[in-house]
């Protein structure tokens, strides 16, 4: 199963993304971790997340950029956090596919659906500030609304994250 | 208690005041005290009490607090996290602020409504 959840900064999504996961059961547990560390506040944040995931039996592999190359172990549930840094990291790093990010990112979803048993991506909501960007903003705001679209189209569940409370966005078969 | 939330001009106060009608029973989250939290009908703003004591160590506890001490309390607060990551870090601290304290209000609500375009969506009902 496919799940996507989402919601705005702060509200929950990781939480619940982490229980959808250990709701699964005992199969492998399987962390993709997107963020790369550049400063202290994003030490302060994947040291958070560590934390949340410690004692709930996660093996963590780092994906930066290139996710269709990955290798992840047979009959596993997979959780990867989080596509907006996955997103930036593509067109912003230097490893990263640039123009071509959403295509990439897509068939780093289809690799991961292809090994995975389940799979949850978390992404996030950054849309409705009101605010104009410059370009380049726009551009990341757009290949990010472009991945969530096509997550969602593919997903047998889309699940909104309101301050902890899960609003069921999409629910395509019987879960 | 019960949570109002939503975007910024969505109607969130008017559609609050079907349980407090009477505005001397409101609080702002603007200029409000930790004691007119306590003990008022219901406090608008909320999202701006959080930005006012930001590095305040009692934010941290709030929400049990607020829960035992006045439960019948109406919070309305904008919901900020919609947006691009904020250039400023102070600006940053403070949506991830907003965020985590008002998840942790909405478990302690019985009802949380969001507000949209006026109409509001019972998104929580225990």
């Amino acid at each position: 199963m496919f799940q996507v959840v989402t919601g705005g900064s702060g509200s929950g999504k990781s939480a619940y993304a982490e229980e959808q996961i250990l709701s699964m059961g005992k199969a492998r547990r399987i962390y993709i971790a997107t963020m790369f560390p550049f400063d202290q506040e994003s030490f302060a944040r994947i040291e958070r997340h560590r934390v949340m995931r410690a004692e709930k039996q996660f093996d963590t592999i780092e994906c930066y950029t290139g996710l269709k190359e990955i290798i992840i172990p047979e009959h596993a549930n997979v959780l990867l956090e989080c596509m907006s840094n996955l997103t930036a990291n593509e067109m912003f790093q230097e490893s990263g596919a640039k123009e071509n990010t959403v295509l990439a990112i897509c068939e780093g979803i289809q690799a991961l659906l292809r090994q995975a048993d389940n799979l949850v991506v978390v992404t996030n909501e950054i849309f409705s500030d009101g605010i104009v960007y410059e370009q380049e903003t726009r551009t990341y705001q757009n290949y990010l609304g472009a991945m969530n679209q096509y997550m969602a189209g593919i997903a047998d569940t889309v699940t909104e994250v309101v301050y902890g409370i899960p609003l069921t966005i999409k629910s395509g078969r019987n879960v | 208690m019960i949570m109002v939330i939503g975007g910024a001009f969505q109607g969130k106060k008017t559609y609050a005041k079907q349980w407090i009608a009477d505005e001397s029973r409101w609080a702002d989250g603007a200029d409000c005290t930790w004691q007119d939290l306590y003990s008022c009908g219901a406090v608008d703003h909320f999202h701006l009490f959080v930005k006012r004591f930001l590095e305040d160590p009692k934010l941290d506890t709030l929400p049990e607090k607020l829960a035992e001490k006045n439960p019948g309390l109406v919070l309305v607060s904008d919901e900020l996290g919609y947006g691009v990551v904020p250039v400023e870090s102070k600006d940053r601290a403070w949506r991830e602020k907003t965020g985590r304290i008002c998840t942790r209000l909405a478990a302690q609500s019985e009802e949380v409504h969001r507000v949209i375009c006026g109409v509001g969506v019972v998104i929580k009902h225990a």
